[in-house]
């Protein structure tokens, strides 16, 4: 079942895209007001109203933004921002720690993530994540990448071998471990790592992948890697990532989305919101909003 | 020397205080005081192993190739030295514990850690860890008056059970392993990292396949502890074997007969009117060094795998 409606979604990327194609940088800038937010032509994420609580807490709200298909949208912003909740939002991981609780309307096209008869374990196959520290699974290199095909239905041994070695192709890697696919994937290096995990999120073939500041473990020559293959995933998945780095975040971006941790002062609450999603040109150069400038000029945060 | 210098001929000096000497002196004294008592520990141990061995190889030199033979009957005239009986009634008693306490123990292990509300685990872990201390004796006495006669002795089909069985003490021995297996084996999998859970979840995985396929794959070391404790503790058991499957070294393999373990064994000759030098006494000593023997090969085969497990997590 899920094999058809994922050739479903397949087709109508194909449709939107001569449309998206004919207006380079899409649809969405052509005469915009300053402040208005950006519309996308076929949007994966459309957040309304978007609050994430942690029982009485507010972590982040009213988030109103549309993340674009096959690109790159960066989410930057100081600690406790906000930014990673969301970004966990995006594919129910936030479903896991106890007393979290997501209001507003967040689609993922034209389904309701939060939908009652939404499915949550439905919903991360489709869309992947990759965390902050590389987190192999203590098996071989082999069996990390084929754990998600296995669970997600039962491939023959020779579908899953061109599985494991197109999705290691996919993720710079394969060159690198073919010999030894079957040794512990704890024996790698925090780079090799952070690719395999990449490769064991593209193995159950998601439209989306969600990156957690993939790179804050890694030395600056691993994150380089990981941003050259970002780059060429992008042709193919739609990636969102969270990162500390803004000059991570410039290069390897169209969109990037500003977040901050407004403070009550009377209630002495402190709740991310957005303050600012432009591309990421403009975010750099121009932004609309001063306090996005003060932040990407080093002024603040 | 430019900070004495200042004073003129006042001459720093570094030596110890009268004050700084005594606390050393209090700090020699500890530090002999606690080494000894390491010392004392380690000695009295190796000690009783040692005592064990002139005996039980002179009792060997006389008996040899006979502890291979079927009857075990080292208390009559004339003594058989045969240990198989005591080899088969510890075995079927401690298969019957780990067959009964490995699902339970482990079931309860991964609902712990993987189901259970942080506030249900809080409350449900204590109570397990005092599940591990009830004295055997009472599990004895309720596998004897109760196990026995109200269940084996009603629908075991073999043969006729009496008053004394294996199938009880294996009950028994297997419910007093169960907290043990379930504890050790929750802390296993509960300090698996949360980020392994959270990267089989976004790969689509249910919550029974990151419990099942990840989180007991990646603690299986700490799991396997598990078991070879309660292994362990199943095997040395003696208070429930006495009670509950008598004392009567019979090789059977039916476990509605009544047997004797090795642990039983000593418990029962052992109770202080053996003779010293006489066949009794060093019968005592033989089948006290088997089972010292694979209880601390199965101990170090547990610390063995506990501290390979910390190693990948810690």
């Amino acid at each position: 079942m899920s094999m058809i409606s994922n050739q479903s979604q397949a087709s109508k990327v194909a449709t939107s895209e001569p449309k998206k194609g004919s207006s380079p940088m899409s649809s969405a800038t052509a005469s915009r007001k300053p402040g208005e937010p950006l519309k996308f032509v076929d949007p994966v994420f459309t957040l309304k109203d978007v609050a994430v609580s942690y029982g009485n807490f507010v972590a982040v709200s009213d988030v109103n933004m549309q993340i674009p298909s096959h690109d790159i949208t960066a989410f930057i912003g100081p600690s406790g921002c906000g930014k990673s909740t969301l970004l966990r939002t995006l594919n129910r991981t936030n479903d896991l720690i106890p007393g979290a609780k997501v209001h507003g309307s967040l689609f993922y096209h034209d389904a309701d993530l939060y939908h009652p008869s939404a499915s949550a374990v439905e919903v991360r196959r489709r869309i992947g994540m990759v965390f902050q520290k590389p987190n192999p699974f203590p098996k071989s290199i082999y069996e990390n990448i084929a754990f998600g095909p296995k669970v997600n239905g039962r491939p023959k041994k020779s579908e899953l071998d061109d599985i494991v070695e197109k999705s290691l192709k996919s993720a710079a890697l394969w060159d690198e471990v073919k010999d030894r696919l079957n040794e512990s994937a704890l024996g790698l290096s925090g780079g090799q790592q952070q690719r395999l995990c990449i490769a064991r999120s593209i193995a159950v073939e998601p439209e989306v992948i969600l990156m957690d500041e993939p790179c804050s473990a890694l030395d600056p020559i691993a994150t380089l890697r990981i941003e050259e293959l970002m780059a060429e995933l992008k042709k193919q998945y739609t990636i969102v990532i969270v990162t500390h780095n803004m000059q991570q975040a410039a290069r390897v971006s169209s969109y990037t989305a500003f977040y901050v941790t407004e403070v009550n002062l009377t209630s002495d609450r402190r709740t991310g919101k957005l303050v600012e999603f432009n591309e990421t040109k403009k975010m750099f150069s121009t932004p609309d909003d001063e306090r996005t400038e003060a932040y990407v000029t080093g002024k603040m945060g | 020397m430019s900070t004495t210098a200042q004073s003129g001929s006042a001459v720093m000096s570094l030596a110890p205080s009268t004050h700084l000497r005594r606390r050393n002196l209090i700090q020699l004294v500890i530090t002999r005081l606690m080494a000894s008592a390491t010392v004392i520990s380690v000695l009295v141990t190796v000690g009783i192993v040692l005592s064990l061995l002139p005996t039980t190889f002179r009792l060997l030199r006389e008996i040899t190739t006979q502890v291979f033979g079927t009857v075990w009957a080292p208390l009559f005239t004339p003594s058989q030295y045969g240990m198989a009986p005591l080899f088969t009634g510890t075995f079927i008693i401690v298969l019957i514990a780990m067959v009964i306490a490995i699902p339970i123990g482990l079931a309860a292990a991964i609902f712990l850690s993987d189901y259970a509300t942080f506030n249900l685990r809080r409350i449900v872990k204590p109570i397990l860890e005092i599940l591990a201390g009830i004295p055997t004796v009472v599990l004895g006495l309720f596998g004897l008056y109760v196990v026995n006669p109200e269940f084996v002795e009603k629908y075991w089909p073999i043969g006729e059970p009496l008053a004394y069985t294996a199938l009880g003490a294996g009950l028994m021995t297997g419910i007093l392993i169960i907290p043990i297996i379930a504890s050790v084996a929750d802390d296993a999998l509960s300090s698996v990292p949360r980020a392994m859970r959270e990267a089989a979840y976004a790969l689509g995985a249910t919550r029974r396949e990151v419990a099942t396929k990840v989180v007991v794959n990646a603690g299986l070391s700490g799991v396997v502890a598990a078991l070879i404790l309660a292994f362990a503790r199943a095997f040395g058991e003696t208070t429930i074997a006495l009670m509950v499957a008598g004392s009567y070294p019979k090789l059977t393999a039916n476990p509605g007969d009544p047997m004797q373990t090795m642990a039983s064994f000593i418990g029962f000759a052992g109770i202080g009117d053996a003779e010293v030098g006489s066949s009794a006494y060093n019968t005592i000593f033989l089948v006290g060094t088997v089972l010292f023997t694979v209880t601390l090969i199965l101990n170090i085969l547990g610390n063995r795998f506990i501290s390979r497990f910390r190693e990948a997590y810690e």
